[in-house]
């Protein structure tokens, strides 16, 4: 897998990060060194295996869907950097 | 007082006899570390305060005639990723420069029942991505046995002052090695649970799957009395299992056990300093009349492959939620003035490191459309092929043993331009990640004028007794040596 400039912007892009052009080169020639290395694992025979998302027990947990108190919610809304009426306040997500 | 081998257990027979107040050696402690964190640089932040009141209140407990609890004033530091109710937590990231905890993590809440004293917040790479805590976006962080060296990471700051005595015992993190590399750096003791023994909520997650918070000690029997009080189920981390881990009484039988030797581990890389500690350990152990078996874990050379893939894969989920509207902000940017997209781009430009940055960007890669198959499910599939290699190990061996990195502490600056060579650090430490299984990193013997080298032992799920157990035997012998 190669990865041009162009891949790299659109992935910066879907990631929201802003990326300075001086360190573009150097985070380019990074990751597709990385992405050489994966190729190893095309070696690997992988038919009929099940994919394994983590975890020691494998099962989901669930518990009833309840109110369990306030607890921290006051705490949090006031660590909001922005807040207007216990809300958090965000510009216009639409113009 | 001797801060110098001032262990939780020692420390406790020095509170429970009066020798001193939980008040005079929290200020001990913390006129020692104004001075020598000088020149290491572990703590990013003491919590004085916090300490002071929390050791007064233990001295009047204790002359109430309450009986006093093994962990009680214990001082004790944390990992910065670990939240302390009330005070800053910045997982060394810029982008939480101003971030206050609201809450106090499962772990603190447990230790703080427990009578802990807290004194500081330690140094690690930028939300654990690293192995040097050289991604610190604060400060570097020394070995104490030697200046020019890294103490390993991502709990380096941890490791560092175990190591300089500025605390009893600390807690870190350890997603791919981050407890056992920077504790065999430093010839500390660091036990990495099995995935689900201990809550991780409050801990600033980097990936889920793989993370688990864990004790760094002087010996293997803090490890367990630390590790004893964090573990359990926790409703509020629903990975976490109703398991109670009890401390064995140093009687736990270990005779007629069977150590297994992956060859994979041995073939090569290995520098003289380590594979000479691995062959020490091993005529140690076998003194213990433990039986040695050579076993083979075939996958162990696509573990690093499979752990930059689904590790930055978790990072890239867990940190979009550092998008400069939550938590703190650390540009000065009024919601009026820039669009939404403008906040996200320019915070977590940056907000984030280089490291950081790198791990979002591989992990928005093979998370995209076109790539999840070949990338994604790739990896996970060859995840489960590494853990049915440690399955069929364990019906042969009761524990496993490795090296815990290929070389002892590297210099600082060393592996900092090629995050490749960074990575193969932890080549003998990701695959128990993978897995989920448990692993404790000991020193070889006490080291004087060298550098550290520690070795890993691997136990079963939920079998943290077996390698505490070994453990705990070893420490015996080394003081036997002595």
């Amino acid at each position: 897998m190669k990865i041009d400039k162009q891949n790299l912007k659109y992935l910066a892009e879907l990631s929201k990060i802003e990326l300075n052009e001086k360190s573009e080169d150097k985070l380019l020639k990074d990751i597709q060194a990385i992405f050489d290395y994966f190729e190893e694992l095309k070696e690997v025979d992988t038919k009929n295996i099940e994919s394994m998302s983590g975890g020691t027990i494998e099962k989901n947990v669930f518990r009833e869907d309840e109110f369990m108190g306030a607890g921290t919610s006051r705490k949090l809304i006031d660590a909001f950097p922005e807040k207007e009426n216990g809300f958090l306040k965000v510009p216009a997500v639409f113009e | 007082m001797d801060l110098k081998n001032l262990t939780i257990k020692k420390f406790h027979n020095g509170l429970a006899n009066k020798d001193f107040s939980a008040f005079e050696v929290t200020k001990v402690f913390f006129d020692y570390i104004e001075e020598k964190d000088r020149e290491i640089g572990a703590y990013l932040r003491l919590t004085k305060d916090l300490a002071l009141s929390q050791a007064n209140k233990v001295d009047i407990e204790l002359a109430k005639g309450k009986e006093l609890g093994i962990l009680s004033g214990a001082p004790i530091a944390i990992k910065d990723n670990i939240l302390i109710d009330g005070e800053p937590a910045t997982a060394a990231s810029k982008i939480l420069g101003n971030y206050r905890a609201s809450y106090d993590a499962a772990v603190i809440e447990k230790l703080k029942s427990a009578g802990v004293i807290f004194l500081g917040k330690t140094n690690m790479d930028e939300f654990a991505m690293g192995s040097s805590t050289e991604n610190s976006a604060f400060k570097i962080t020394k070995n104490p046995n030697d200046l020019e060296r890294v103490p390993g990471g991502s709990s380096g700051g941890s490791a560092a002052a175990v190591a300089s005595d500025m605390c009893v015992a600390a807690l870190g993190s350890d997603t791919g090695g981050s407890i056992r590399q920077p504790a065999g750096f430093c010839g500390v003791v660091g036990l990495k649970p099995t995935y689900g023994a201990v809550s991780r909520y409050g801990l600033i997650a980097m990936a889920s799957s793989l993370d688990q918070i864990g004790p760094i000690a002087k010996t293997v029997e803090d490890a367990a009395i630390l590790f004893e009080a964090i573990a359990g189920k926790d409703e509020l981390d629903s990975t976490s299992i109703d398991y109670k881990y009890k401390i064995q009484d140093t009687k736990y039988k270990i005779q007629n056990f069977t150590i297994g030797l992956p060859k994979e581990y041995f073939a090569g890389g290995l520098s003289k300093e380590v594979e000479n500690g691995i062959e020490e350990a091993i005529k140690n152990l076998k003194s213990l009349k433990i039986e040695f078996k050579e076993i083979s874990l075939p996958h162990t050379k696509y573990a690093l492959s499979c752990y930059y893939i689904i590790m930055p894969a978790e990072v890239s989920a867990n940190m979009a939620r550092f998008d400069g509207i939550r938590y703190s902000r650390f540009l000065n940017l009024k919601s009026e003035i820039l669009n939404l997209k403008d906040i996200y781009l320019k915070t977590r430009g940056e907000g984030f490191g280089e490291e950081v940055k790198r791990r979002i960007i591989l992990g928005t890669f093979v998370l995209s459309s076109g790539y999840y198959d070949a990338y994604y499910i790739k990896a996970q599939k060859v995840r489960r092929l590494i853990k049915e290699d440690f399955d069929k190990a364990f019906k042969e061996v009761d524990v496993i043993l490795t090296p815990v990195s290929p070389t002892p502490a590297f210099k600082i600056g060393e592996k900092t331009k090629d995050p490749l060579k960074m990575y193969l650090e932890d080549i003998f430490t990701i695959p128990v990640n993978l897995a989920g299984l448990p692993a404790i990193s000991i020193p070889v013997k006490k080291y004087q004028d060298e550098l550290p080298v520690g070795f890993q032992l691997i136990g079963k799920p939920f079998h943290e007794a077996d390698i505490l157990g070994i453990g705990k035997h070893y420490e015996q012998l080394a003081i036997k040596n002595d």
